[in-house]
């Protein structure tokens, strides 16, 4: 047996022509019953006596829209096939592609583990932190429902530490690249003897096996029963809540009755768990900076002039002034590609955003427009935030939680201003409102 | 509609054109669309003066020109290869082809290439804009060209031998991309001697 083939293939479901291995190890251990094969997509016919219908489902990425297949006349297999459109970024899986999966004695992880963080925990911050720990070694979901800027990640890690002790493979999940690429030097700090990978979209190969893996949602579509606990986190974030498929490859890489935790500042109603614990206190024990409604009336048709509404233009004005650095946030890309005056945009195909996030928190620009790309993840000192369009329906609840919570994160500015222009006030603007004051409340 | 490219929702306008006259949709919403860039450049043969492919080719026509939209396009159709992208370029496709008249001929992979990449993208996109197409040629060589200089190019001896016979009429090749032009010449040459009239080319991108 072929160790660096089991290491790489235990847990996971993986495209045969894809495999950094040569063929000829991969038939040998097909043939030794280590390596089991599942077809691409299987399809599940239905029929009576008058018509037929077809059912399709990839078998990686668990999508079954069928708007998402194509059918093609196949020139490798010389019959026609259907390929999955929806994880097609991964390599194609195509009816006559195959998918690796290992079968016999899976690979385990020989190193001692060790945890090498020195932070504290405030009060409420320890009793969160030791809820989750016996909800892992009792192995019952929980929900961490923590306010922005609380210091959810540092919650983790005794539960990850204990896992990882007792021999078992843990996920962090999130849904964005960026949480990622800023979890993995952390989680390396802290856990300086775990072998740990970090998987998202044109990651580096890592090679061995990764007691500890950090991806991406989109990612663990390339996983099955992979894992003893799984943790997500920003399990609300765009486009986890969204999308099915994702939420079933949460479920589908962990293993069978390995429960799954959740952290995040807006649960949604059908995120279900066991236990729970809450965190209404930032860590720095300021009250959370409550947006305020301020009226924009015919914003859109100025716009549409090239002009800045007047109420707008003297809060950039003041910011600049003050030497304060700004976010405002835009409902969508055409409105800030139009948006008239020269200050820099981001959004999510622009190409430089992390360079101009950058640029912002190093006070190298005044402020920067930007779609809904950096309602979460981003810290940036002492920032203000307007929403302009705050009343149409991509900013809901959540979202503008998410993007008040970008405010005041640091000790020494707990405060700014978070203003929400609108045309008129939504139900989700209200509601946004009543948490964040409910949270202070408590 | 969901828009092939970004995958965003869009509108698709209902036009006369589109009720009564067939005209095909591109399934891509308008953003997208607009991203590729319609080629301007003119193509001359003055490198093919002088070599035994001079006149081969009588006009070349190229729609779009190679911008990052474009490579991102052919990134996903070809590598990744998302054959529903064929229907992006139908009907710009259609338009191109009803201007000129003659039997179109796609140009052909190596048969070993076209299991690898699992279908023919040239004849793919004449598929989606129902373009009718006869495989007059075959490829002979298995290497790619992208790989070889332009003198390399046009030393080489004919890449396409012909499998049918040619008639005195016109013909019109069509290609995914025109760099050099080495593909489309020699496959120009073959069909030229082989007693064909006149011979256009369309490619879909100047590279």
């Amino acid at each position: 047996m072929n160790e660096q083939l089991q290491q790489f293939l235990t847990g996971r479901i993986w495209l045969r022509e894809h495999t950094p291995f040569p063929r000829e190890v991969i038939d040998a251990h097909i043939d030794s019953g280590h390596i089991h094969l599942k077809p691409g997509i299987t399809t599940y016919s239905k029929s009576n006596l008058f018509w037929q219908s077809n059912k399709r489902v990839c078998n990686r990425c668990h999508n079954m829209k069928p708007s998402l297949f194509q059918t093609f006349n196949c020139a490798r297999c010389n019959k026609v096939c259907t390929y999955c459109r929806h994880c097609i970024r991964m390599g194609r899986v195509s009816s006559c592609s195959q998918l690796l999966l290992w079968d016999k004695q899976h690979a385990r992880g020989a190193n001692v583990h060790v945890f090498a963080w020195s932070g504290q925990f405030t009060a409420p911050q320890q009793k969160a932190s030791e809820e989750l720990l016996s909800s892992v070694e009792q192995n019952q979901s929980h929900l961490v429902h923590a306010v922005c800027g609380a210091g959810k990640t540092e919650l983790l890690f005794p539960a990850i530490f204990a896992s990882l002790q007792a021999g078992k493979r843990v996920c962090v999940a999130a849904p964005r690249t960026d949480v990622i690429l800023e979890l993995f030097p952390r989680f390396q700090k802290v856990f300086p003897n775990t072998a740990i990978h970090a998987l998202y979209g044109s990651a580096p190969d890592q090679h061995g096996f990764a007691e500890l893996v950090l991806a991406t949602t989109h990612q663990l579509y390339r996983f099955e029963q992979a894992f003893d606990v799984v943790f997500v986190d920003e399990a609300d974030a765009f486009p986890y809540h969204a999308d099915e498929t994702l939420q079933k490859a949460v479920t589908k890489a962990a293993k069978q009755n390995a429960a799954i935790h959740y952290v995040t500042a807006t649960p949604t109603e059908s995120l279900k768990t066991t236990n729970r614990s809450i965190l209404t206190r930032r860590y720095h024990g300021h009250d959370l900076p409550v947006p305020r409604f301020d009226s924009l009336w015919g914003y859109a048709r100025q716009l549409n002039k090239g002009k800045i509404p007047h109420k707008l233009q003297k809060w950039i004005n003041e910011k600049i002034d003050s030497k304060t650095p700004f976010l405002i946030f835009l409902p969508t890309i055409e409105v800030l590609e139009n948006f008239p005056g020269d200050l820099p945009r981001v959004h999510a195909e622009h190409p430089d955003r992390k360079e101009l996030v950058l640029q912002l928190r190093e006070k190298k620009i005044p402020g920067l427009l930007t779609t809904t790309i950096l309602e979460r993840g981003v810290t940036i000192e002492n920032v203000h935030v307007a929403i302009v369009g705050a009343e149409q329906p991509i900013f809901t609840s959540s979202a503008l939680i998410q993007i008040s919570g970008r405010v005041g994160r640091s000790a020494q500015y707990p405060n700014g201003d978070i203003v929400f222009f609108h045309h008129g006030i939504s139900r989700e603007m209200d509601k946004a409102q009543d948490a964040i004051e409910g949270w202070n409340r408590s | 509609m969901t828009c092939l490219i970004c995958g965003n929702p869009y509108q698709s306008m209902a036009t006369w054109t589109k009720i009564f006259l067939y005209e095909l949709d591109s399934s891509t919403c308008i953003r997208c669309l607009e991203k590729f860039e319609i080629s301007q450049s003119t193509i001359d043969f003055t490198d093919f003066l002088g070599t035994p492919y001079e006149g081969a080719v009588d006009s070349v026509y190229c729609l779009y020109t190679y911008n990052e939209a474009m490579r991102e396009y052919l990134h996903q159709y070809k590598f990744l290869q998302d054959v529903a992208l064929a229907k992006v370029f139908a009907r710009k496709l259609q338009q191109a082809f009803h201007t000129k008249e003659g039997i179109v001929v796609p140009i052909p992979m190596h048969p070993e290439k076209l299991v690898l990449r699992t279908f023919a993208q040239v004849d793919e996109l004449l598929n989606a804009a129902q373009i009718s197409y006869q495989q007059l040629l075959i490829k002979t060589k298995s290497e790619t060209q992208g790989k070889k200089s332009k003198k390399e190019r046009l030393k080489t001896t004919n890449l396409f031998e012909t499998i049918q016979t040619i008639e005195a009429t016109n013909y019109i090749l069509f290609d995914d991309i025109y760099t050099t032009g080495a593909t489309i010449h020699h496959a120009a040459k073959i069909l030229k001697d082989a007693g064909a009239k006149r011979v256009d080319a369309i490619t879909l991108i100047k590279g």
